[in-house]
């Protein structure tokens, strides 16, 4: 704006000293009046230059600023040196204490299992055994607790991010919800246990082994010690 | 044609505690003959070194999967014919659709009752 009125006011000047040479060559006075003019118009023109740039660049300051002040507040360094590595922690802990007292329940039913109803000490066994069990199912409230971490953990971060998007402006486009698929091949079918309302149910599946088309060369179960006759392994494919 | 019950069965799951459930569960249909690969590399070694009658295999293992494993099953002249079960946590349509495809004799998801492994290797093996 500023920019084509400096253009118009230099253009009108030299439009006057050009129709003013015309007629006769300007004098020094006309010259130094109409430079003390074009040297007035530039200096308000950068100064108003200075003017915008100087708010444009404190309008970036304050948005860094206030930027820095919201990532400070994410704390980054608690959450890469304490928070994180500590879920992680209690994630392996659950992961561990899971495995614990699935293993001793297994170890007890098993011990169960060995036992003879007949034996004098069967219900004994039984009732030691049992207890075991209970003791081991006491693995839930623990993991429970340390679930409990982990979540408040992610509270933490989810809030904090919150702020910081909020802080950053609305300018800020989500990247999209399912980026690109880049995992091909075999890898691409490895998606984990599935959610409840995910993935299909064991009936849906047996739908699907009867409809799908068959494999090429169908096995047949391994021949016992005598051999299987054709019939026998025919039998096998209907 | 009877199922053989000291037939060897191979488990294969990178989840020790999910073997010792298996094993279990075979051992309460009766058959005991049973080993154990923690892999579909491991697995498909023991399959070279003596015939199983049934493999039962997790899919979701490294290095070697039980998918690729169930394609190189299908694809050894000398192992093809093995019975071969998925009990897997995979229970996306695609992955039993290539399952199937790659020659899966039937297919699990986890948590499984008893009852479904034992009906699922009826299914395959016939009555026991």
């Amino acid at each position: 704006m500023f920019g084509e009125n400096l253009s118009g006011q230099i253009g009108a000047l030299v439009d006057h000293l050009r129709r003013r040479g015309e007629s006769s060559p300007p004098n020094l006075v006309e010259v130094a009046s109409v430079t003390e003019v074009l040297i007035a118009t530039m200096q308000a023109y950068f100064r108003s230059i200075d003017t915008s740039i100087y708010r444009e660049f404190r309008e970036l300051s304050d948005y860094i600023a206030k930027a820095r002040g919201e990532i400070a507040s994410l704390r980054p360094g608690d959450l890469q040196n304490e928070r994180l590595p500590r879920a992680g922690r209690e994630l392996e802990a659950i992961v561990r204490s899971t495995e614990d007292a699935t293993n001793k329940i297994m170890a007890a039913a098993e011990a169960i299992m060995a036992g003879s109803p007949s034996d004098p000490g069967y219900s004994d066994l039984v009732s030691a055994r049992c207890m075991d069990i209970f003791e081991a199912c006491s693995f839930q409230d623990i993991t429970g607790q340390r679930i409990s971490k982990v979540v408040d953990t992610l509270t933490y971060i989810e809030e904090r991010v919150g702020r910081l998007k909020d802080a950053l402006g609305s300018g800020l486009a989500d990247e999209p919800a399912h980026p690109e698929e880049t995992r091909t091949g075999d890898s691409a079918l490895l998606n984990g246990p599935a959610l409840d309302g995910e993935g299909i149910a064991q009936d849906e599946i047996d739908k699907l082994m009867g409809e799908v088309a068959p494999p090429p060369a169908p096995p047949a179960p391994l021949a016992p010690a005598t051999k299987a006759s054709q019939a026998d392994i025919d039998a096998l494919f209907d | 044609m009877a199922v053989d019950m000291q037939m060897p069965i191979l488990i294969v799951d990178d989840y020790k505690t999910m073997l010792r459930i298996i094993r279990n569960l075979l051992k309460q249909l009766g058959f005991d003959n049973v080993e154990e690969a923690t892999d579909g590399q491991m697995a498909l070694a023991k399959l070279k070194s003596k015939p199983f009658g049934l493999v039962i295999s997790d899919w979701n293992m490294e290095p070697m999967t039980g998918y690729e494993l169930l394609k190189q099953v299908r694809g050894d002249e000398t192992l093809k014919a093995t019975p071969f079960i998925m009990i897997t946590a995979e229970s996306k349509t695609e992955n039993v659709i290539a399952a199937k495809q790659a020659g899966v004799n039937n297919y699990i998801v986890k948590p499984f009752p008893a009852e479904t492994l034992k009906a699922k290797m009826r299914a395959v093996l016939g009555d026991f």
